[in-house]
C-alpha cells in the first residue's frame, strides 16, 4: 500500500500545482449538464418515455454525464503518461521499487478522489438546480460505480497512451474513440426507438453498460437481469484492459 | 562470507526486432562480474549497447538470451526484488516539470520508504552537496539542463541502495558539480555501495573505476582493473614534444614509425606509439630536424588504448 500512496502523493503534488486545472476538472460535467442538458430538456418539452417512465431529460441526462465524467478524467489521466515519457521521468519511475500494476492503481487512486467530488457536485446541482429527484440512499453505490468507471476506462485508455508514441497520434485515435463511443451509446438518448443496427452496436459498448448500471441506480430503469449482465460485463472489461495495460506499459520502454 | 556479485551477466542478449526491419543485436552474448562495493564503468562508442546493458540491469528492457542478476535476484524472474536494490540516472534527463526541487525530492523519498523527517534531512545534504540549496522551490521546468541534471544525479544520493546505475551522469554539469558527483561517487562506494557508470569522458573513469570493461557493437572488447585495461595497450606509450616549428616534412618524418595517433596543437606534438624504442626513435629523429624545447614520455592514456582496442576490433579478454 505505501508504494501506490507514493504515487497518490506524486499525483496530488502535481495536480495542485495547477488549480485551474483542477477548477476546470471539477466544473465541466456540470457546464454539460447545464447547457447540453437543459438545452434538450427545452427542446425536448414534454420530457421522455424511458422503460415505461416519464422522465424529464435532466434526469435521464444525468447518469450519462456521471459515464462521461469517468471517461473525461481517464482520458486526462492517461494522457499524463505522454508528458511523463517525454520528461523521461515515466522510465524512471519505473526502475522504483514498485511493481507495474500497483503504479497504475496509485496513478487512478487520485483520480478516483476528484471523480468522487465531481459527481457529488454533479449529482446536487441536478437536484437543487434541475430539480432531479436523487435517491440519497444509492448514492454511495452510484459512487462505487464511477471509481469503477474511472479506473476501467483509465486502463483501457492507458493501453492506447503506451502503444502509440506520437502524441498527434494518440490524440486522433481518442478523438475517434470518444466520438464513436459516446455517440454510440446510451449515454445522450435512449436506445429503445434508435435503429436496430446502431441499438445493436451501442448495447455493445462498455459506456452504454456504465451509463446503463449508472441509470438504474439513479432513475430506477432497466430490466435486472440486462442490468446485472452489463455490470458484470464492464468488471470483466476492466480486469481485461488493466491486464493488457500493465503489459502494455512494459511494451513501451 | 557473501560472495555473491552486485552484477552478473551470463551470455546476455539483446536483440531488437522491428518488423520490416533488420534485427539489432545490441548485446551479443556478454557476461561479466562486478563485486560488491566497486566502482564499475562501462566504456564504448555511442551505439556500443553500454544502456542497453543499463536498461536490462534496472528491469526497464527484458533480454532475449542469457541471464542478469543483481545482488543475486534475476532480472526477469524477480524484477521487484531488483528494483528494491537499485537507484538510477538514466541517460535522459528525466525531471517532474511541474514539481519543485524540494517536492521532486520528497516524492522520490517517499517511493523509496524514507519518512517525511528523513526526507528533509537527507535533502537538506544533497542539496549543498550539489548546489541545489537556492533552487529547492523553482520547478523543474524552470531549470536549466544542468541544474536539471543535478538534480536526478542528487536524487540518488538521497537513499542508500547498494547498487546505483549511472548512466553518463555527468552530461551537461560543470567543472565544480562534476567534480562534487565524482566525489559523491567516491565516498558512497567507500561506504559499500556499488556503482556502475556508463561514461565517454574517459578520464573521469580512469579516475574514479576499479574496474571497467570495453564494448563494442554489443561485445566485450576489455574488461579488467583500469591498469590491466592499459596493459591491453602493451608498451604504448604518449610522447609530447615542443618543438620550435613544426613542418609537414616533421609529420612526413614521424608517420613513418607508424605512430597509434598523432595529435598537433601549434608547436605542440602529442604522438601516441606502440613502444618505448618507438618513441626514444621519434624523439631522435625529430632532434635532427628541429629544435626540441621540451619533450615527455608517458605510459599512453585509457583514451589512447581505448582507441587502439575499438580501432582494432580485437577481443583482448
Amino acid at each position: 500500500m505505501r508504494e501506490i500512496m507514493a504515487v497518490v502523493y506524486r499525483e496530488y503534488l502535481v495536480r495542485i500545482t495547477g488549480l485551474t486545472w483542477m477548477f476546470f476538472d471539477l466544473a465541466v460535467p456540470l457546464l454539460y449538464l447545464l447547457m447540453f442538458g437543459v438545452a434538450f430538456d427545452r427542446a425536448l418539452g414534454q420530457g421522455m418515455n424511458v422503460g415505461g417512465q416519464a422522465i424529464s431529460y435532466n434526469a435521464f441526462f444525468l447518469a450519462g454525464v456521471l459515464s462521461m465524467t469517468c471517461f473525461g478524467n481517464a482520458l486526462n489521466t492517461s494522457y499524463g503518461f505522454f508528458i511523463d515519457r517525454d520528461n523521461g521521468i515515466l522510465f524512471e519511475f519505473l526502475t522504483y521499487p514498485i511493481t507495474r500494476g500497483q503504479f497504475l492503481l496509485g496513478k487512478i487512486l487520485f483520480q478516483c478522489v476528484m471523480t468522487v467530488l465531481q459527481s457529488m457536485l454533479t449529482i446536487s446541482v441536478s437536484a437543487l438546480l434541475l430539480g432531479v429527484s436523487v435517491p440519497w440512499h444509492l448514492i454511495p453505490f452510484v459512487l462505487a460505480a464511477m471509481i469503477v468507471g474511472t479506473a476501467a476506462w483509465f486502463f483501457f485508455l492507458s493501453i492506447f497512451a503506451f502503444l502509440i508514441r506520437r502524441n498527434d497520434t494518440f490524440n486522433m485515435v481518442i478523438n475517434v474513440l470518444y466520438f464513436v463511443l459516446m455517440f454510440l451509446s446510451s449515454v445522450f438518448y435512449p436506445l429503445d426507438k434508435v435503429p436496430t443496427w446502431l441499438r445493436t452496436v451501442a448495447m455493445a459498448n462498455p459506456l452504454s453498460w456504465h451509463a446503463d448500471f449508472l441509470r438504474f441506480l439513479t432513475l430506477g430503469v432497466g430490466d435486472l437481469h440486462s442490468i446485472l449482465m452489463e455490470a458484470a460485463g464492464f468488471l470483466l472489461f476492466l480486469f481485461a484492459s488493466f491486464w493488457i495495460a500493465i503489459r502494455a506499459l512494459q511494451k513501451t520502454l | 562470507m557473501d560472495t555473491t556479485p552486485a552484477i552478473e551477466l551470463n551470455a546476455l542478449v539483446k536483440v531488437f526486432a522491428k518488423r520490416n526491419q533488420r534485427a539489432i543485436r545490441a548485446v551479443d552474448g556478454l557476461s561479466f562480474q562486478v563485486p560488491k562495493g566497486s566502482i564499475f564503468g562501462l566504456l564504448g562508442p555511442n551505439g556500443a549497447g553500454k544502456t542497453t546493458i543499463i536498461r536490462i540491469l534496472t528491469t526497464l528492457l527484458t533480454p532475449s538470451a542469457g541471464e542478469a542478476r543483481v545482488m543475486g535476484y534475476d532480472v526477469v524472474q524477480n524484477p521487484l526484488a531488483v528494483r528494491r536494490q537499485i537507484c538510477v540516472v538514466l541517460q535522459e534527463n528525466a525531471i517532474e516539470l511541474h514539481l519543485s526541487v524540494q517536492n521532486s525530492f520528497r516524492v522520490f523519498g517517499r517511493f523509496h520508504g524514507l519518512s517525511r523527517d528523513e526526507i528533509q534531512r537527507r535533502a537538506d545534504r544533497v542539496s549543498e552537496l550539489f548546489g541545489l540549496s537556492e533552487y529547492l522551490n523553482e520547478k523543474g521546468m524552470d531549470l536549466s539542463g544542468g541544474l536539471k541534471r543535478r538534480v536526478q544525479v542528487a536524487k540518488t544520493f538521497l537513499i542508500d541502495k547498494p547498487v546505483v546505475f549511472l548512466d553518463e551522469a555527468t552530461t551537461g554539469m560543470d567543472t565544480f558539480n562534476k567534480r562534487a558527483t565524482i566525489q559523491a561517487i567516491k565516498e558512497e562506494s567507500l561506504k559499500g555501495r556499488t556503482i556502475v557508470l556508463t561514461t565517454h569522458v574517459l578520464d573521469e573513469a580512469e579516475v574514479l573505476c576499479d574496474s571497467i570493461a570495453i564494448m563494442n557493437h554489443g561485445k566485450l572488447v576489455a574488461q579488467g582493473s583500469v591498469d590491466s585495461v592499459k596493459a591491453y595497450g602493451l608498451r604504448m606509450m604518449s610522447l609530447s614534444m615542443s618543438l620550435a616549428t613544426v613542418s609537414p616534412s616533421t609529420l612526413d618524418l614521424i608517420q613513418t614509425y607508424q605512430p597509434i595517433r598523432i595529435d598537433v596543437k601549434n608547436t605542440t606534438l602529442d604522438v601516441t606509439v606502440k613502444d618505448d624504442t618507438a618513441a626514444l626513435a621519434i624523439l631522435a629523429a625529430v632532434r635532427q630536424q628541429t629544435e626540441v624545447r621540451h619533450f615527455e614520455i608517458t605510459t599512453a592514456s585509457l583514451e589512447d588504448v581505448f582507441v587502439q582496442l575499438l580501432d582494432k576490433k580485437v577481443s583482448a579478454t
